[in-house]
């Protein structure tokens, strides 16, 4: 297999090519019109700069060389169908967009081209009460979908950090990681199947098997799990089936307070392994986290100095079962030195974590003065045994980044449980990044250190992303090496499915299925 | 325009009308790093914001505001993942409540 390497020293490529001509764009153009209505091919400027970017911090000072050429707003599957085909004969990239909440880059339009924005694809098709699911639009918030599956009592529990504002269709394009997967399952799990347009335009169902709402299949390769975390390079899905579940009688979201890290991973790890059918997860705040929250949480700032660390569980189900795992988890709580931290901070920051993009973000230069921040977030996966060393070693990146400049501030770690039985964490580093200040120095440091951080991760058995996806610059380089021969395996598939890297190329190293980079081919 | 009825203090507090909504109550440190003022509001030490972001002057009317929206959407928030909270409190008192010998009867 012929393999490319990226041009120049990491963090120096550029991130796309030009726009296209006037001539290609009003072809284009010309060539949606049959397809779609005036007010679904966006041109302004200010509806194509708007879906140029998504959370995760870049040198903002680039942000005009990844704006789209155009955008389209489709209503269904076949209108996504007709433009994903229309592009395929031109050879014009496409990015699929859904709320745009991403931390890897994957909504981002790096070789500009058609952002296919699927918010208008927000219907509820069908409500199953029977089987407990629902068919819907991709282009749904999981937010906007369980206020009307409440009124039936029903619940869709795939839960992110940012529930209200990202939609269906990205959480398929990112196999999404929940807050209470623990007791739920991820977006892998809650998603029964789905409609998919492909590269080519042909429009694929993916189950398992060829059924809608079948939660398990053996017939055939387990497909729906290839075209889910795929970040927008197979294609887009445009209309799901998800599972559901009672609507929760009642929450229990115990907050405790430890004096000293060890004995709050201790205690984290005991809670999940204890077995209680309610637990939907717990979290483990270390010191750097405590000390950040200390600056400006209002919760945080009155604790006691001898507050090191914090450890949070979360249960949901019936009132009667959520008060009998309670007691037992509030007694293995006490057994590794917890202090109860009280009704108001448990149940405040609990509901706050649902909803984590709301949040003013500031950090501090090294003499203390505030500055304005935005956030990146680290998400590696990583078994519970490595959480410690793994923290270790991310924290001393992170020192050595900020001892160089203010550019980057460490804002502490978490570990979520992934799953009930507490095998592994989304072992999660936040980094305060002044992005007005991440000039292009600044920002070949930072590419480096993801790189570092990943490689981390890896050395200690886990994986780069519980959650979010591996496309950004840093922890890309180091996919091939994490998925070994599975990468090649991405390659041979990219290049079966999409013969001309229409499909959001420029992520996942992907061009090397094709020999070369073949961004200006593409253009 | 500024008029002797209206504080004097930053340019910002000028176009309001009610001069009592700028007279927030004495700050009160609580950390290295924040003051309270009224009741759970917690700001940043001023002197921590005087070079890369400046404090904002807001109308106590505004700040009361900002902090009882915070708490009308952490509790919609409750009331849409489950219809009722059980408190940690409670379950302590349980537990106490069961490891509590029962005295014998008279």
């Amino acid at each position: 297999m012929t393999i490319t390497e990226p041009a120049g020293p990491i963090g120096t490529a550029p991130f796309t090519t030009e726009p296209l001509s006037d001539d290609r764009l009003t072809a284009l153009v010309r060539a949606l019109r049959p397809v779609l209505a005036d007010d679904q091919i966006l041109l302004a400027k200010t509806d194509r700069y708007n879906r140029a970017r998504v959370p995760a911090p870049f040198p903002v000072h680039r942000w005009a060389e990844r704006v789209p050429d155009v955008v389209v707003m489709p209503t269904s599957t076949e209108q996504v169908a007709a433009v994903v085909r229309i592009a395929n004969e031109m050879r014009i990239p496409v990015v699929p967009r859904d709320g745009g909440t991403g931390l890897t880059d994957g909504a981002v339009p790096h070789r500009r081209g058609i952002v296919v924005d699927v918010k208008k694809m927000n219907q509820i098709h069908e409500l199953d009460l029977v089987n407990r699911t629902v068919t819907v639009g991709t282009g749904i918030s999981m937010m906007k979908l369980n206020e009307r599956l409440a009124k039936h009592g029903l619940f869709y529990p795939d839960d992110p950090a940012s529930y209200p504002c990202s939609l269906v269709g990205g959480r398929i394009g990112t196999s999404g990681w929940s807050l209470i997967g623990s007791r739920y399952g991820h977006t892998r799990d809650l998603v029964l199947s789905f409609d998919h347009v492909l590269p080519t335009g042909d429009v694929l169902h993916v189950g398992d098997g060829i059924g809608r709402k079948i939660s398990k299949s053996s017939s055939g390769y387990s497909l729906k799990h290839l075209f889910m975390g795929h970040q927008g390079t197979l294609g887009i899905a445009t209309k799901a089936t998800l599972k559901l579940f009672p609507k929760p009688e009642a929450e229990l979201s115990p907050f405790w307070a430890f004096d000293n890290y060890e004995d709050a991973h201790a205690c984290t790890g005991a809670l999940a392994r204890a077995g209680v059918a309610t637990f939907a997860g717990a979290v483990l705040f270390d010191e750097h986290k405590v000390a950040y929250l200390r600056r400006d949480d209002e919760a945080y700032i009155p604790q006691p100095a001898d507050v090191r660390a914090l450890v949070c569980s979360v249960m949901y189900g019936y009132e009667d079962e959520v008060r009998a795992g309670g007691k037992r988890l509030f007694r293995i709580a006490k057994e590794h030195g917890a202090r109860y931290l009280g009704d108001e901070i448990s149940e405040g920051d609990w509901a706050a974590r649902h909803d984590r993009y709301a949040t003013p973000l500031h950090g501090r230069t090294k003499d203390g003065q505030v500055i304005p921040m935005s956030w990146h977030c680290e998400d590696a996966a990583v078994n519970f045994s490595a959480v410690p060393a793994v923290s270790r070693a991310w924290h001393e990146i992170l020192a050595d980044l900020r001892r160089k400049t203010d550019v980057f501030d460490d804002w502490g770690m978490f570990a979520y449980t992934s799953a009930a039985t507490g095998v592994d964490y989304l072992t999660e580093i936040d980094v305060g990044i002044w992005e007005q200040r991440l000039d292009d120095k600044a920002w070949a440091a930072w590419v480096k250190a993801k790189r570092d951080i990943g490689a981390v991760a890896l050395a200690h058995g886990g994986s780069m992303s519980a959650c979010h996806g591996s496309c950004r610059e840093g922890e890309v380089d180091l996919v091939p090496e994490e998925l070994g021969r599975g990468f090649d395996v991405m390659l041979d598939v990219k290049r079966s499915l999409d013969p001309n890297n229409i499909m959001n190329p420029g992520k996942y190293l992907l061009d090397r299925a094709y020999g070369r980079d073949t961004t200006d081919e593409n253009r | 325009m500024r008029t002797d009825d209206q504080p004097t203090g930053p340019s910002a507090s000028a176009p309001y009308r009610f001069a009592e909504q700028h007279t927030p109550p004495a700050p009160v440190r609580v950390s290295e790093v924040a003051q309270t003022t009224f009741e759970h509001v917690y700001e940043v030490d001023p002197r921590l914001m005087e070079v890369h972001v400046l404090q904002q002057v807001f109308p106590n009317w505004d700040t009361l505001r900002i902090m009882r929206s915070r708490a009308d959407h952490l509790a919609w928030m409750h009331t849409h993942f489950a219809e009722k909270v059980i408190t940690g409190s409670e379950i302590l008192a349980e537990i106490e409540r069961e490891s509590t010998p029962v005295p014998p009867p008279l």
